[in-house]
């Protein structure tokens, strides 16, 4: 930073200009502990009700703390199927990232091995179901699967695998991009199946950028609460459906975050896992 | 034919997208059409879309309105996140941090999303009570949507913030160093090379949370007002009506709603196509 007194003559005159706002930044330089500050609070204040009110019994209004703690949220939560939903949403999730994590890393190789033919298009459409809202897909599906009698569980796992195929084939290009293939050209040039290619090559190299794109997958599933209540028709109950109605009722707070934090934290911990992963991998 | 070995390898994913799109849209463009009622005989016609034509309008304008508020700010604090976790506000550590606690939010569904703003900001929640007043005035099911854009902002944000960084980090401190060298200032450091670094992952990833805040249904269904309602809102009413009838209206705010969502997305990247940036 000393090195600007030494500026070009050129740089320093269209510096001239916002001298003010140059000042202004260097007060902000004193104000950048509260922004941060202010950021901090800005992405963790929303968490902080739901962890006091996952252990309040009673927190009547106006008092600012919870007068009794307990687990009677807990309680309620399992009187609401919650644990139950818990174990759906966790298949629900597994099962769409096991179809749309190894879809969109054979997708991606195809597009980076260069053999599909209109990439440009093919590449557009594997990103289009971005474009399209979930809801109004699930809208039009659900009276052409009643048609046609596919059972509704086949049907939310079908849509949100498509759902999650965007997120599942650009991470795996990503991937292919900074992946050399010569690695492959030459563990088989030393003697190696292809088997043997596949197991010690690429799926060892290929690891963070898989378990990156099946969590992404996962997410989706686990995140979802329109499709599967358009197309699950009320018989898959999952952890959203299961908040969504202690939210729409009232006075059930304890439920609510109970329920919530439930569906948050098994996420939060598969994210701690890969990155995990992704770091051991990397080092 | 010439042949090409490995184009079978996008089928597994090409299908079943292909499919599920075309179906879907395809059914509600029909159902919309009135070529596919539950009752009654199938007929070419516009009934659909004229049945609620100013709802339709009401609906479209609303949901444009929040998703346009939600997005403009959650790409402010997400790109000055983005500029935090890079360490260009100064504190590497309490940046680093910043960028901690934005990543924690990122598994949340937009579901827990809205029932944590309703815990929070509801006329009894727990910010009312903190700040010891008798009420917030209605920022959950107000008439300015109040919690449903906060909702959107606050978890979209940390999105753009992640896709920003992704984006600044790997490129942003050679780029400062060499200005910094030639002598620019931190303002112009800011505003002729990282601004223009961020723009194409700023724009794309605020354009992809304008899309998400468009046709999300859970949000403002938990935190929003009874009427009027957002187009997503409406669409899911309309299709679980008692009344039959109503299912070709459904299909018809439903295919409004993807019109918009893809138009909106195209323009985007038509934009970001002719920016010089983009290569």
């Amino acid at each position: 930073m000393a090195l600007t007194t030494a500026a070009h003559p050129s740089v320093r005159r269209t510096r001239t200009r916002p001298r003010r706002v140059e000042r202004a930044l260097r007060g902000l330089r004193g104000w950048s502990g509260l922004l941060h500050l202010g950021l901090g609070v800005w992405f963790l204040l929303p968490l902080v009700p739901l962890l006091l009110w996952a252990v309040a019994d009673r927190w009547s209004f106006p008092a600012s703390l919870p007068q009794d703690y307990g687990l009677s949220g807990w309680r309620g939560a399992l009187d609401q199927g919650a644990a139950s939903a818990l174990g759906r949403s966790l298949l629900l999730g597994l099962a769409v990232a096991g179809l749309a994590a190894p879809a969109g890393a054979l997708a991606a190789r195809g597009l980076v091995l260069g053999r599909v033919p209109l990439p440009g298009l093919v590449g557009a459409a594997l990103l289009a179901p971005i474009a399209f809202p979930a809801f109004a897909v699930a809208l039009g599906l659900d009276v052409l699967l009643i048609r046609t009698g596919v059972a509704n569980l086949v049907g939310v796992v079908l849509l949100l695998a498509v759902a999650a195929i965007p997120y599942t084939t650009y991470t795996m290009r990503v991937a292919f991009g900074a992946y050399d293939l010569a690695y492959e050209d030459e563990a088989r040039t030393l003697g190696a199946t292809r088997r043997q290619v596949l197991l010690r090559v690429q799926l060892p190299m290929l690891a963070p950028a898989l378990s990156g794109a099946a969590f992404l997958a996962f997410l989706v599933a686990w995140s979802d609460y329109v499709v599967t209540l358009l197309i699950g028709g009320g018989q898959v109950v999952t952890l959203p459906l299961v908040v969504a109605s202690a939210a729409s009722a009232i006075g059930n707070e304890a439920v609510v975050a109970t329920t919530s934090l439930t569906a948050v934290l098994p996420p939060l911990v598969l994210l701690v896992l890969v990155r995990l992963l992704g770091r051991r991998r990397a080092a | 034919m010439k042949q090409r070995p490995g184009a079978w390898l996008v089928l597994p994913a090409l299908v079943p997208v292909v499919l599920v799109l075309g179906a879907g849209i395809g059914t509600a463009v029909a159902q919309s059409l009135g070529l596919m009622p539950l009752v009654g005989v199938p007929r070419l016609s516009l009934d659909a879309y004229r049945a609620h034509g100013a709802d339709v309008l009401t609906a479209t304008r609303l949901s444009l309105g929040i998703a346009l508020a939600a997005t403009a700010l959650a790409a402010i604090v997400g790109l000055v996140t983005a500029l935090a976790v890079v360490g260009l506000l100064g504190r590497r550590r309490s940046g680093r941090a910043v960028g901690g606690l934005s990543v924690l939010t990122i598994p949340v569904p937009h579901l827990v999303g809205a029932a944590v703003m309703g815990l929070l900001l509801a006329d009894s929640g727990v910010l009312v009570r903190w700040l010891g007043l008798d009420s917030l005035g209605g920022i959950v099911g107000g008439p300015l949507w109040l919690a449903v854009v906060l909702e959107y902002a606050w978890k979209e944000s940390a999105f753009i913030a992640l896709v920003v960084a992704g984006t600044l980090v790997t490129r942003v401190s050679s780029f400062d160093e060499t200005a910094a060298l030639l002598g620019a200032g931190r303002w112009q450091r800011l505003r002729r090379v990282t601004l223009p670094l961020a723009q194409p992952a700023l724009i794309a990833s605020s354009a992809l949370s304008f899309v998400y805040a468009l046709g999300t249904y859970e949000v403002a269904f938990l935190l929003g007002r009874v009427f009027p309602e957002p187009l997503p809102v409406l669409a899911y009413r309309l299709f679980t009506s008692v009344d039959l009838t109503t299912r070709p209206q459904a299909a018809a705010v439903a295919v409004v709603t993807t019109v918009l969502s893809v138009s909106v997305l195209l323009l985007t990247l038509t934009a970001l196509r002719r920016s010089p940036a983009w290569r």
